[in-house]
């Protein structure tokens, strides 16, 4: 993906709809309807900073119905790198932003007897999306959604106006919590689960899940992992013929993108898979951090994702 | 006209024990029933408890006595016993596990109904077992003529001569057959018995 194929957006509304998330209302600059999507999908918002650029994914929360605009909804992550808070700090109604289309790593399966959602804090946000797709239809569904009190618990006038009955809310400062084994030790066939928000949560699901029984294939997870911060390495890519030097509060594929190398990528989280790149050579080690390789291809020293991966070494030599 | 390494064949394997399962459903005809004893003996070593979610509806001549497993439903035949399996899958939870053993043309069916509740290829075994014959339907008048056992038969809905061609469909259970003598009327190559 490059530049070329992104849009060009205005924001049209800001809302901070709890302390920590802010809600941003898009269309395209250029007028008219924006491409199609399906419940699940996310976009990547590219941030022009001052100093950097910033491109980080969103889950689209807004209808797949009505494509007039997009929104999105933003925590301030205050230990990062700077995504969420230029996206807090510097975007306001009238901004101009780039955004890459909408891909899906998270769809419903299209032909699941019940849907089982389970949100935690801001994970809420591709379920807003996909319950637009499950209201009215035939299919049951649940949606389980856990935040940690009343006031951070976003978009619920939305979900409790049209899903009354499938919400279930969890407030951690009241000490609810989801009963996972009750949840998923009674679903009946062709249930599938679906769960976004910490990785603690995430865990305790696929965990459960399995413990009861449930097969990989309905089991369904998301979790965007932001590139963490980490040492300083050099990389030489050795297609291009030329060293990058990444630094500690650069990723990987953005150091590689600066350099003027062009990687494909799809979700800039650690999710797809899709900027999986070949080591040629290796003095060091691989700090991997994404959710797509297996813990053989981890420990193997192969292949990495540039996306949110990077290296302690002395010597590392890509495939590009 | 290809007639082999068409990826849509089923391929099956030997029944094993699936212990990440928390319920067991299984399903034998004729042959069947001692693939579904071995499982079950399998399942008493590796996992002591899943026999108390075992269910074993049979339709097969050998005698299947085991103490220990929850149910255990005989029929005089295989439409008695879908119609049971269709009912007992409603009845299911998430964590089943599908184990079938049957002639192919019955793991077909079985397979159709697992479909309709959604049960993935991670949740189901299969194990061929009896007949090879297959269940033929015919491209040209959508019929299916059952109990195959030659290459080339003559279609029980249209009386065209049809080619038994490897082209599965999942849907429908059945092999498709295609008229063999469209170019060439009455030109037939040797009929021969291969689905024994």
């Amino acid at each position: 993906m490059n530049e070329a194929q992104t849009i060009a957006v205005e924001v049209t509304a800001v809302e901070q709809v709890t302390p920590l998330i802010r809600h941003f209302t898009l269309k395209a600059a250029a007028g008219g309807a924006l491409p199609a999507f399906s419940g699940g999908s996310h976009i990547i918002v590219v941030m022009r900073g001052a100093a950097r650029i910033h491109r980080n994914p969103y889950s689209l929360l807004s209808s797949p119905h009505a494509l007039d605009t997009y929104e999105i909804g933003v925590r301030r992550m205050e230990e990062s790198r700077g995504g969420s808070q230029f996206m807090h700090d510097s975007v306001t109604v009238g901004s101009r932003l780039d955004i890459a289309h909408p891909v899906n790593l998270f769809p419903l399966d299209k032909i699941a007897r019940k849907h089982v959602l389970i949100a935690g804090g801001i994970g809420i946000t591709p379920f807003l999306a996909q319950l637009e797709d499950l209201h009215g239809g035939a299919v049951p569904y649940e949606l389980h959604y856990s935040v940690r009190s009343p006031e951070h618990s976003a978009f619920l006038g939305r979900l409790q106006e049209r899903e009354g009955g499938h919400v279930h809310l969890y407030y951690d400062s009241a000490g609810q919590a989801i009963d996972f084994d009750g949840l998923l030790s009674r679903q009946p066939l062709g249930t599938h689960v679906y769960v976004c928000g910490p990785a603690g949560l995430i865990e305790r699901v696929i965990g459960t899940a399995k413990t009861w029984g449930w097969p990989a294939s309905h089991v369904h997870w998301e979790q965007f992992s932001a590139p963490p911060v980490g040492d300083a390495f050099d990389v030489f890519l050795a297609r291009a013929q030329c060293t990058v030097h990444v630094a500690p509060d650069r990723s990987l594929l953005e150091s590689i993108e600066a350099a003027g190398v062009e990687v494909p990528y799809l979700c800039r989280g650690g999710v797809c898979g899709f900027c999986q790149t070949r080591v040629l050579e290796l003095d060091g080690e691989l700090q991997h951090n994404d959710h797509f390789l297996s813990d053989r291809e981890k420990a193997g020293g192969r292949t990495i994702m540039p996306c949110v991966s990077r290296a302690r070494c002395k010597t590392l030599v890509l495939d590009l | 006209m290809l007639i082999t390494g068409i990826k849509s064949k089923p391929v099956y394997a030997p029944l094993c024990a699936d212990v990440t399962g928390r319920h067991h459903l299984m399903l034998g005809v004729g042959l069947g029933g001692a693939a579904l004893l071995r499982v079950v003996a399998e399942l008493e070593t590796a996992a002591p408890a899943a026999l108390a979610t075992t269910r074993v509806l049979l339709a097969a001549e050998d005698t299947f006595e085991r103490t220990g497993i929850a149910s255990l439903a005989r029929f005089d035949d295989q439409a008695p016993l879908l119609e049971a399996f269709t009912t007992a899958l409603e009845g299911s939870l998430m964590g089943t596990r599908l184990y079938v053993a049957g002639p192919e043309s019955f793991i077909g069916r079985a397979m159709q109904i697992a479909l309709r509740f959604n049960l993935n290829k991670d949740e189901i075994r299969a194990e061929e077992c009896g007949t090879l014959a297959r269940r033929v339907r015919c491209v040209h008048c959508r019929t299916t003529t059952e109990e195959v056992r030659t290459n080339i038969v003559r279609c029980a809905g249209c009386d065209r001569w049809l080619l038994v061609r490897d082209h599965y469909s999942r849907r429908l259970a059945a092999y498709m057959g295609v008229m063999v003598d469209a170019e060439a009327p009455g030109e037939l190559p040797p009929i021969r018995e291969i689905y024994l």
